[in-house]
């Protein structure tokens, strides 16, 4: 984790010390971040199913995140294809915008009985990290409460498939354990918490 | 923009007020003079309600509440024809790609009115409906989609096609062309014959062919899919192919043009479509004639000898009609294709280059993207996508992004794709209509 953000940093000053190489026409924020919303709805807001919502997710995730696509150390199916058409200085003001935008939970109803399950397991061995259920957002720790529960269930079993190459290390420790069931259960636990 | 003397203002306030109680509200609306429009910075119309359209609007409104924006749409309500090959393929049905403009109203605060344009003044900055109402504008958004150039085909015309559907705007005839599948024997042979470029949905007509492969392997499996391409190569061939052959074996076959598959005439009657060397008569066939730019466009002189409409490809503003804008299929836009997605992103540069101009400021700097999924089955799902940028004028694409879905792609990572096409439609659709 010490290392992911070490890097951050780095690519920050790049970013910052490049900045002169900026070619003249420079595009907004919001002209930038306005064609994610085909697939991740507008300002961020998804409308389901797998789309994560990203408006209103923190700032420094978001960058971490749309850096890591872009350079392939984070895996992707079509993420990285896109990442890579645009400079670290845009994918930060696209990662500044959506943060800025409200964040909006996903109207999905939830299975109380899972719910439960899922709370038991967070509060075991997620709670020091997702704080307030998945509601506090720092030290890299993306928002969990309401989001989509297809795309955290998509997460959770890529991470489950990395094991101990899930980064941040300790959480890929924690969810190669769990079964199926378990990370569905987390999955709507998640969304349930708005 | 001209300042309105009292005298017309009242003139138009009292037309208005007479108006009101055989119009809509809304048409009165847009008729009125800025001032009283409750607008101030100017009045958008926007022609056309889909993917360009809709989202030209509602992201004008965003950026700028003061600017006065109205939608005028022909039909009541909007079909999707991205995702309609499911509907042909059995797994959706029509309604879910069906959308009403309520939220773009009450919400967003469009003017939204029903109405066929049928001619445009670009001098006197209005336009005229079939109602026989009047619209005026400061500037004027055109996303009219295709039409078809019925006359490349000997014997094809908007009759002929209610019997041989195209089914290339979704609706009434993609409900047809299911129908006629679900009355087909098993055994019998659905010929597709594919467009010559450029037309909308490039990768569409094959995405097509898998999904009525994917119905007959179920329900007649002794049937044939046979495309018949005016082309020799086509979007996305190698995943198409790739996947027809995993799922479907010699099920669907390609005709490539030099290989006979260019269609030059057909007889609706018994259902033969007159290639350059060979006839084919089909079981059901699906004829997708050559496009162009959408009717309005054409009558308005807004499309060139290609038949397609010029812009200035940083705003979408026409080359040849002064504050009048094309985006979507319409228009050309460089290296785009003529996608759903394309539409959108072309939707949002454009509106950001209106909302520039009336607020007295030079357009920005333009970012475009298109992504575009096919679903050969359902549960393998491809890809294509692209970022652009305008380099002396033209849009091209960001040289090292995007690309195809790979061909040695898992079959986890085919399925999560099938999953994603269908989670972008709902996002897609979610960013026109709420």
């Amino acid at each position: 984790m010490k290392n992911r953000k070490a890097r951050l940093l780095a690519l920050t000053a790049a970013v910052i010390f490049s900045g002169s190489l900026v070619a003249e026409g420079v595009r907004t924020p919001s002209m930038l971040a306005n064609t994610c919303a085909g697939c991740h709805g507008t300002l961020g807001a998804s409308a389901g199913d797998l789309m994560p919502i990203i408006g209103g997710m923190e700032k420094e995730f978001l960058q971490m995140i749309l850096l890591e696509y872009k350079t392939g150390e984070r895996d992707s199916t079509i993420m990285g294809r896109i990442a890579k058409g645009y400079s670290d200085a845009e994918l930060k003001a696209i990662a500044a915008f959506m943060a800025d935008q409200e964040w909006v939970s996903s109207p999905v109803k939830t299975d109380s009985k899972m719910v439960a399950i899922g709370q038991k397991i967070h509060d075991k061995q997620c709670k020091t990290c997702h704080e307030d259920n998945g509601r506090v957002q720092e030290d890299e720790a993306p928002r969990l409460a309401g989001q989509w529960p297809e795309y955290t269930m998509y997460y959770l079993e890529w991470c489950h498939s990395k094991g101990k190459r899930c980064q941040p290390r300790k959480m890929g420790k924690r969810v190669m354990k769990l079964s199926k069931e378990e990370l569905k259960a987390m999955a709507e636990f998640y969304a349930s918490e708005k | 923009m001209a300042m309105f003397t009292r005298r017309k203002f009242v003139k138009a306030a009292g037309a208005c007020t007479a108006l009101g109680a055989l119009a809509s509200i809304n048409a009165c609306t847009a008729s009125t003079p800025k001032q009283a429009s409750g607008g101030g910075k100017g009045r958008v119309i926007v022609i056309g309600g889909g993917y360009g359209g809709a989202i030209a609007a509602k992201y004008i409104k965003l950026a700028d509440a003061d600017i006065d924006v109205t939608l005028i749409e022909k039909d009541k309500k909007y079909v999707s024809c991205p995702l309609s090959n499911e509907v042909l393929g059995g797994d959706r049905n029509i309604d879910s790609l069906t959308f009403g403009y309520d939220t773009l109203k009450n919400k967003r605060g469009i003017n939204v009115v029903q109405d066929e344009i049928v001619a445009i003044d670009p001098d006197k900055h209005s336009v005229k409906g079939k109602s026989g109402k009047q619209y005026d504008y400061d500037k004027l958004v055109v996303s009219p989609g295709v039409d078809f150039r019925y006359d490349k085909i000997d014997g094809y015309d908007a009759q002929a096609a209610e019997k041989i559907p195209h089914a290339w705007k979704a609706g009434p005839q993609t409900v047809t062309l299911r129908k006629q599948l679900e009355a087909m024997k098993d055994g019998g042979v659905c010929y597709i014959a594919a467009p010559p470029n450029p037309f909308r949905c490039p990768p569409g007509p094959y995405e097509r062919a898998a999904q009525i492969a994917h119905y007959f392997k179920m329900h007649k499996p002794k049937s044939k899919v046979i495309i018949l391409d005016a082309k020799d190569k086509f979007s996305k061939q190698g995943l198409f192919m790739q996947g027809y052959k995993k799922f479907y074996g010699d099920m669907v076959e390609w005709v490539s043009g030099a290989g006979g598959g260019i269609i030059e005439a057909v007889d609706a009657n018994s259902r033969t479509l007159v290639g350059e060397v060979e006839e084919y008569k089909g079981d059901v066939v699906n004829l997708i004639p050559p496009q162009k730019a959408g009717k309005i466009a054409q009558i308005a002189g807004l499309a060139d000898d290609s038949g397609w409409c010029p812009v200035n490809q940083k705003t979408f503003e026409s080359k040849l009609h002064k504050d009048v804008y094309v985006i979507g299929d319409a228009c050309i836009a460089g290296k785009m294709p003529k996608s759903g997605y394309a539409a959108n992103s072309q939707g949002k540069v454009c509106a950001a280059a209106i909302v520039a101009a009336l607020n007295g400021q030079e357009p920005g700097e333009p970012s475009y993207v298109n992504t575009c999924y096919s679903i050969i089955s359902p549960e393998w799902g491809i890809s294509v996508a692209a970022v652009y940028q305008l380099v002396d004028g033209k849009i091209v694409g960001v040289k090292g992004a995007g690309g195809l879905s790979p061909m040695d792609a898992t079959a986890a990572t085919r399925a999560i794709e099938a999953k994603f096409a269908r989670s972008w439609f709902k996002n897609v659709a979610a960013d026109m209509f709420t």
